[in-house]
């Protein structure tokens, strides 16, 4: 049967135009109920025993989501024109609609209502679009009625007070969200439940009960039409909204039509804005524009500062002027534009991990009570949220979502969506971390377990007579790691040729010989893009018989690999190199210090043991050429948990010593990574993967400069080669100087990020820290998703295999590299969190002494680092609250804090002696409190 | 199908369909298989020998069709007879045409055939009727004879190396006038022993060209072509004189009666042809007569209701020839 | 943007492997010695075809065989946004010399030298696979004109949109930027008249989607089968014995 849909459409050009769609209605729909005896029942996913079909209305899809997403809820016809209607409003909510409905564990059934063809309503004349809408609901629920009569009665839940009454005027059965959810008699759904708007008042009076005191507080956003008119005229500028990570009171808005930041101070100006949101913005007069404040340590409210790790890079550092584009322009620091929300274009509303705020008691009677709930990422503010069982959050971390925003109310309300543990509770924090940080630490689905080879794998006959597949197994291929280290994803071999030269091998774990293109195991490694080590525990992104089997290349097993294979002049010229294929045995799988401890011990003299040497010789020789070429060597103060086997609580803590072992292992991997990018940008230039480090500009630098001015220090920071000499001749007297310096110069890059060749142009590939025109990861498949597809491109390049299909679809391509970067990105500030909440856990039973040095100077105290745990944190030098009350002075431009008398100062670099404790201000929310001694 | 073009109202729409029905059905069986497409293959018993015709083709083996149309069959020869096409010439046709070019000692003729037809002027007999060499003069003159879009009439002659001859050499062809040329496709006028019609009871002269051009004219007697010419000539000589002669007015006069015969004769051919009914003198007549005998007026024979009348009419004339 | 739905369904609610609904209809235009509308979904086609007729100009006329000619044009009213664009454009061009040289290959031209053979195509409503459904009323134009031919030609279009081949794309996912491929085939001889392609497909993912495309011409050439065949039995039995 065909239907013709006619519209009116708007075109971009401002021009009205007629659109004529075609409209199939279909005989094959079938309803999904198994019971069924009409219908096809073999994609049906309904229970068989379903004593009640759910259908739900649009809104309660867009507002009741959590709920929806309880298993209590089974059962569940999804309506076509439901999900549509739900796409169109809120995309993340229909991704989450779609999860469920593809979930074969839930009973969720997608209808095409609009397809079918005793389903499918036609326009009425003078009926609006959503009322048509609700009437093909109402027709599908009533389709359903007739159609499963008897077996299975349907259940409308819709919350439209118009739409029920017509549905049971129709002999629809229909019920509202709440008396559905009150009727399966499980008091916790109702926390779920999102209050409709009208009860808003109720809520009101409980958070403030003198009614003297409603105000608006925000100003009202503009409607859409004015803020299009506003941003075609240039009066608005849109952008995404950026909360400053370490001022949740600041936010920058990316503008593209003027070119610049635009700050957005306080709240108000803000306007109700997340992080996140796309927004539109309204310049403020210039004389307005705030000057920098001064940057106290605390902020206007009793937010504070805490603890945490040194950053690893500019992207992670609180961020005092904006890193600007290459067009360099500096401008004055007091001439930025700021400015204010006029209006939200889009939200990014999600949902929040966090706790309740503490509550003196619990206010509201009946059960019902109202709380403050506090994210844990500090960019969101605070968000009122009504619970029935408060006492039991109160110790709880639990996620929140945000329903809504009104002018009236100085925080959002949302609602309560599910528990994850008890405050501080270990397992609970690194949880909080993980979904804080977008995590993906579902077991692997079965269909993803699926294309995993038959266990136990061995490499077969065929593997060895395949003849892209060279046999290396007669080679003296060994690996080297940290110790533990199950993933094994690299291993080497060095022969002495007769000719004098070296032949090296660098073999990589041959992931894509079992990680087709296009298979769900390829796409879940995809989404999840890398895997993630925290102290206590590794997320992989393959299933573990990958990880830590099938492909790591283990010590006397024979195992798949790809290899790049050089031949070296002992001065280590690469003469050639060559890629393939290959099966290895490795004779030994090394840890950093075993491997040290070999080289070092001269009575050694095994054959191994020379490999490793003059392996060693050669790396040496190629770091040496590598900095004079200009990388960077950069510090980080990366710190290492001894961790007790029983309890995993961390028993010693300590920076991560790195040997000469660790050093040649990179200096071989950055040498194969750099050889394959050459090789598979040759051959693919449009479509190929590579990393980038874009140059810090000047601005990305100041801090450094300023902290080097202020010592005495001068750096060259005209380029990579000429930062690294100064960064090397900065040898101060005492030995940890230069490591500071570094450190702090680390803190000013940005990191280097994925992107596809096709992408940008050639110079911009240049990856600064390395001083490599050419970069791209290829030596550690089981872990990234980059290297996998860096595999499959070098593949490719050789002849091997084709290039998947995806290769050939830029903007797909670019979206996977910006995943990767995003998980790169999510992993690396998982890492860290998980070190941090590690650290809190080591001092809580260890107050210490210890050796701190002074980064940055502020208003009312400072920062300290302290090398020995590579931990960042202010010293207050007034107590908290008296904002600088004089008594102490700063100097910017010596970076120098003195009390007004003179008789004590502090400059930056300075060691000082500090007290570190954990505190509890507040129960169960432990912190690491840093005092001087 | 072809749908007609008229807008039918239902009653209307259930009769023409019922009426073409009852042709479908009187419709030989034995043809009805008969029917091929573009590339359908055409069963063939080889054993017998064969002779490919015209719209076949061999392919792998297979006698296939080239056009749509009706597989016919004498002896060994196997041909499809294609329906819509353009008018094939067979020697001795009569037809119509018209002048679309006067070339030196021809005429070139458009006769909806792939190319233009050549009437020398060789094969024309002159106006004066006399047989005798044709003159440099003739050569001049020859735009008296037939100009440029004149509708003529003449029988084709057969293939010469420069294309399809036609001749018209007999008082009977020539220069047709006063009447209406009407064009149908070639497959619904067949070939028969007479095509020169005269319709004394309403003195019209009606000519089935075989290639599908029709001309329905005021009678003219062919017998006194001498007057004609003599009439002629002196128009030609009186032709720089402004005003023309009562006695030539009263020559060009055609009685309304006439004209309004004409028009109802070519209507009704044209309801023909819109239903794809096969024309001959007989049909034509009969649905003049009843035109004329349910009082339709000329116009209205080209609308719905005369249509499915006659489609009704030819499904009856038909059934009562099946079943003599 | 999803093209597919989880549910297998396209956004006009077809499945991936089926086409939109098609007609076709003879004898359209009185004048023409044959002429055809066709319509796949909202597109819809008219053409006209005149000939074998004298060559207009004399200098094309060929000896052994005839000259085909084609006008593809698209009616202004076509498109949602009436666009007056300029006669002979280079799209029209080019679709005109595809159409040319698709049906020049099932003529049998060499049966009518010295003429020629004119076919003109409008487009009355586009939605997509336009040059398919030109190539099929032109089929259907030139089957009805009496001209003969080695074997019909159709044509449809497949492409590839969400890793899944789509049979006879309208004008929503042709516009998508997948890889669109319009195929035209002779059916009984089995040959390719007609391959074109924009946007590029792995080798193994092309062969899938060209087989779509070969099927949705079979199925558009059972259907001009019968279209034909009813109308040569309608004319025969009409024109009575």
């Amino acid at each position: 049967m065909l239907q013709n849909k006619s519209f009116v459409k708007r075109t971009r050009g401002g021009k009205i135009t007629k659109v004529v769609r075609e409209h199939y209605l279909r005989h094959d729909i079938y309803c999904g109920a198994p019971v069924c005896k009409v219908c096809d029942t073999s994609g049906a996913r309904l229970s068989p025993t379903a004593s009640t079909i759910l259908i739900f209305d649009t809104n309660v899809v867009l507002h009741q989501i959590d709920l929806i997403e309880n298993p209590a809820i089974e059962d569940v016809v999804v309506l076509s024109i439901v999900l549509e209607e739900v796409k169109n409003r809120n995309l993340s909510v229909y991704n989450r609609v779609r999860a469920l409905c593809s979930n074969s564990l839930r009973k969720f059934f997608v209808f095409s209502n609009e397809h079918h063809k005793d389903t499918y309503v036609t326009d009425m004349s003078g009926e609006s679009k959503n009322d048509r809408n609700d009437r093909a609901i109402r027709v599908a629920a009533q389709w359903y009625q007739t159609h499963l009569a008897g077996s299975a009665k349907v259940l409308l839940i819709t919350n439209d007070k118009e739409n029920k009454r017509k549905a049971i005027e129709e002999g629809i059965s229909a019920e509202t969200v709440e008396s559905y959810v009150r009727s399966l008699s499980k008091p916790e759904l109702l926390d779920l439940l999102v209050q409709p708007a009208s009860e808003d008042v109720k809520m009101e009076d409980a958070e403030d009960l003198r009614p003297s005191k409603r105000k608006v507080i925000y100003s009202e956003h503009k409607p859409m039409s004015e803020i299009t008119s506003g941003l075609h005229r240039g009066i608005y500028h849109q952008g995404k909204l950026r909360v400053n990570r370490y001022n949740p009171f600041e936010a920058y808005v990316g503008s593209e039509s003027i070119g610049d930041e635009i700050i957005i101070y306080g709240r108000t100006n803000m306007n109700r804005a997340f992080d996140g949101d796309i927004v539109a913005v309204e310049l403020l007069p210039q004389d307005q524009w705030h000057e920098e404040k001064s940057l106290a340590l605390a902020d206007e409210e009793d937010e504070e500062e805490d603890v945490h790790l040194v950053p690893g890079s500019a992207d992670d550092a609180p961020r005092t002027i904006a890193a600007q584009g290459s067009a360099g322009i500096t401008e004055p620091v007091q001439n930025r534009p700021s400015g204010r929300v006029v209006g939200i274009i889009k939200r990014n509303w999600h949902s929040y991990c966090g706790s309740l705020e503490p509550m003196a008691k619990p206010a509201g009677g009946g059960g019902i009570a109202h709380a403050l709930f506090v994210s844990k990422d500090r960019r969101i503010p605070k968000i009122r949220i009504q619970t029935r069982q408060l006492e039991n959050l109160m110790d709880k971390r639990i996620i929140v979502a945000v329903d809504s925003w009104d002018r009236l109310s100085r925080y959002p309300s949302g609602h309560y969506v599910r528990t994850i543990g008890v405050i501080g509770d270990k397992d609970t924090e690194t949880e909080v971390v993980l979904i804080e940080n977008d995590i993906n630490t579902r077991p692997f689905s079965s269909q993803v377990l699926a294309c995993l080879p038959p266990l136990p794998w061995f490499v077969s006959s065929e593997d060895l007579a395949n003849p892209i597949r060279q046999d290396l197994r007669q080679l003296r291929v060994f690996s080297v790691d940290p110790p533990g280290c199950k993933d094994i994803d690299d291993a080497l071999h060095c022969t002495a040729l007769p000719n004098g030269n070296y032949e090296v091998g660098v073999h990589i774990a041959d992931v894509t010989n079992f990680v087709h293109s296009g298979t769900p195991l390829d796409d879940e490694a995809s989404q999840r893009g890398t895997s993630v080590y925290l102290v206590e525990r590794r997320i992989d992104m393959l299933p573990k018989p990958l990880t830590e089997d099938i492909c790591s290349l283990r010590a006397d097993v024979e195992r798949l690999a790809f290899s790049v294979i050089w031949e070296m002049t002992a001065e280590a010229e690469i003469i050639s190199a060559r890629y393939t294929k290959s099966v290895i045995k490795s004779c030994a799988a090394l840890s950093y210090i075993e491997a040290q401890a070999r080289m070092d011990d001269s009575r050694l003299m095994d054959p191994l043991t020379t490999d490793l040497r003059n392996m060693n010789s050669l790396a040496k020789i190629m770091r040496a050429r590598r900095i004079e070429r200009g990388a960077l060597t950069l510090a980080s103060a990366e710190v290492k948990f001894e961790i007790d086997t029983e309890t995993h609580d961390p028993l010693d803590m300590g920076m991560y010593q790195i040997r000469e072992a660790n050093q040649m292992v990179e200096e071989f991997m950055l040498a194969a990574n750099v050889s394959v990018a050459e090789k598979i940008l040759k051959h693919f230039p449009l479509c190929s993967l590579l990393r980038r480090h874009p140059s810090p500009t000047r601005e990305m630098l100041e801090p450094l400069l300023r902290t080097a001015a202020a010592i005495g220090l001068n750096l060259d920071v005209s380029s990579s080669k000429a930062l690294a000499d100064s960064l090397d001749s900065a040898v101060g007297d005492d030995p940890y100087f230069n490591k500071l310096i570094r450190i702090l110069a680390t803190r000013c890059m940005t990191q280097a990020v994925y992107f596809c060749s096709g992408d940008l142009s050639p110079p911009e590939y240049l990856h600064y820290g390395l001083a490599a025109s050419l970069y791209t990861h290829f030596t550690s498949p089981i872990r990234r998703y980059a290297d996998v597809i860096t595999h499959r491109l070098l593949a490719a390049s050789l002849g091997i295999y084709k290039l998947p299909t995806i290769f050939q679809d830029g903007p797909r391509l670019t979206s996977i590299a910006d995943n990767l970067n995003y998980r790169h990105r999510n992993a690396q500030m998982a890492s860290r969190a998980s070190v941090e909440l590690h650290t809190v856990i080591f001092f809580k039973k260890r107050p210490t002494d210890t050796e701190a040095r002074i980064v940055r100077i502020r208003s009312n105290g400072f920062f300290v680092f302290v090398p020995k745990y590579g931990i960042e944190g202010p010293v207050y030098l007034t107590p908290r609250g008296e904002k600088g009350s004089g008594e102490w002075y700063v100097d910017e431009q010596q970076q120098k804090i003195r009390k007004m008398d003179g008789s004590i100062s502090y400059s930056v670099l300075q060691t000082v002696f500090i007290h570190m404790e954990i505190v509890e201000p507040q129960p169960n929310r432990p912190k690491l409190q840093l005092s001087l001694v | 199908m072809k749908d007609l073009q008229l807008s039918l109202n239902q009653t209307q729409k259930v009769r023409l369909q019922r009426a073409l029905e009852k042709l479908e059905s009187l419709a030989s069986k034995a043809n009805s298989n008969a029917s091929v497409t573009v590339a359908d293959s055409i069963p063939v018993n080889y054993e017998d020998g064969l002779l490919k015709g015209h719209g076949t083709s061999e392919v792998n083996g297979e006698v296939v069709a080239t056009v749509c149309g009706v597989v016919e069959r004498v002896n060994k020869l196997v041909y499809v007879r294609s329906l819509r096409a353009r008018y094939k010439p067979e020697v001795g046709d009569i037809i119509v045409g018209r002048v679309i070019e006067v070339a030196p000692k021809r005429w070139r003729v458009e006769i909806n055939y792939s190319h233009d037809a050549v009437l020398m002027l060789s094969s024309m007999n002159l106006p004066d009727g006399i047989q005798r060499r044709r003159t440099a003069l003739d050569e001049l003159n020859m735009r008296s004879i037939f100009e440029e879009n004149d509708v003529i009439c003449a029988e084709v002659r057969g293939f010469q190396h420069d294309g399809l001859h036609l001749q018209a050499r007999s008082q009977k062809y020539g220069k047709l006038g006063r009447g209406q040329l009407l064009t149908v496709p070639s497959y619904l006028v067949k070939r028969r022993k007479q095509h020169f019609h005269h319709l004394e009871n309403y003195g019209i002269d009606l000519i089935l060209g075989c290639n599908g051009f029709i001309w329905v004219g005021e009678h003219v007697e062919v017998t006194d072509d001498m007057l004609v010419d003599h009439k002629s000539e002196q128009h030609d000589t009186k032709a720089d004189k402004s005003s023309i002669s009562p006695e030539d007015q009263e020559k060009n006069y055609t009685p309304q009666q006439t004209r309004e015969n004409i028009c109802r004769t070519a209507n009704a051919i044209r309801a023909l042809s819109t239903l794809g009914f096969s024309i001959t003198v007989e049909v034509i007549m009969e649905t003049v007569d009843l035109s004329s005998s349910i009082n339709v007026a000329i116009h209205e024979m080209l609308g719905a209701e005369f249509c499915v009348l006659v489609a009704e009419k030819e499904a009856v004339r038909r059934s009562m020839t099946k079943k003599k | 943007m999803e093209y597919v739905s989880p549910e297998g369904l396209r956004l006009d609610g077809r499945r991936p492997m089926e086409m939109r609904q098609i007609r076709g209809e003879i004898g359209v235009v009185d004048k023409a010695d044959g002429s055809a509308v066709f319509e796949m979904g909202n597109t819809k086609v008219i053409a006209a075809v005149y000939g074998p007729r004298e060559v207009q100009n004399r200098s094309q006329q060929m000896n052994d065989r005839a000259l085909v000619r084609c006008e593809y044009t698209m009616a202004n009213f076509s498109t949602g946004d009436r666009m007056r664009k300029p006669k002979g454009d280079r799209r029209s061009t080019e679709i005109s010399l595809v159409i040319r040289q698709t049906m020049e290959a099932c003529i049998m031209t060499h049966l009518m030298p010295r003429t020629q053979i004119d076919i003109f195509v409008q487009v009355l409503q586009a939605d997509g696979g336009t040059r398919s459904a030109c190539i099929n009323a032109a089929t259907l134009a030139l089957s009805d004109a009496g001209i003969p031919m080695r074997d019909l030609v159709t044509s449809c279009s497949a492409g590839y949109l969400n890793s899944t081949p789509l049979l006879d794309l309208n004008y929503v996912e042709d516009s998508a930027g997948g890889a669109d491929v319009t195929l035209g085939i002779m059916p009984k001889l089995d040959k390719v008249t007609l391959l074109q392609m924009d946007a590029k497909l792995p080798l193994d993912i092309f062969e899938n989607v060209m087989q779509l495309a070969i099927e949705g011409c079979k199925a558009v050439a059972t259907y001009i089968r019968e279209v034909l065949l009813e109308n040569t039995k309608q004319l025969e039995y009409r024109r009575g014995t």
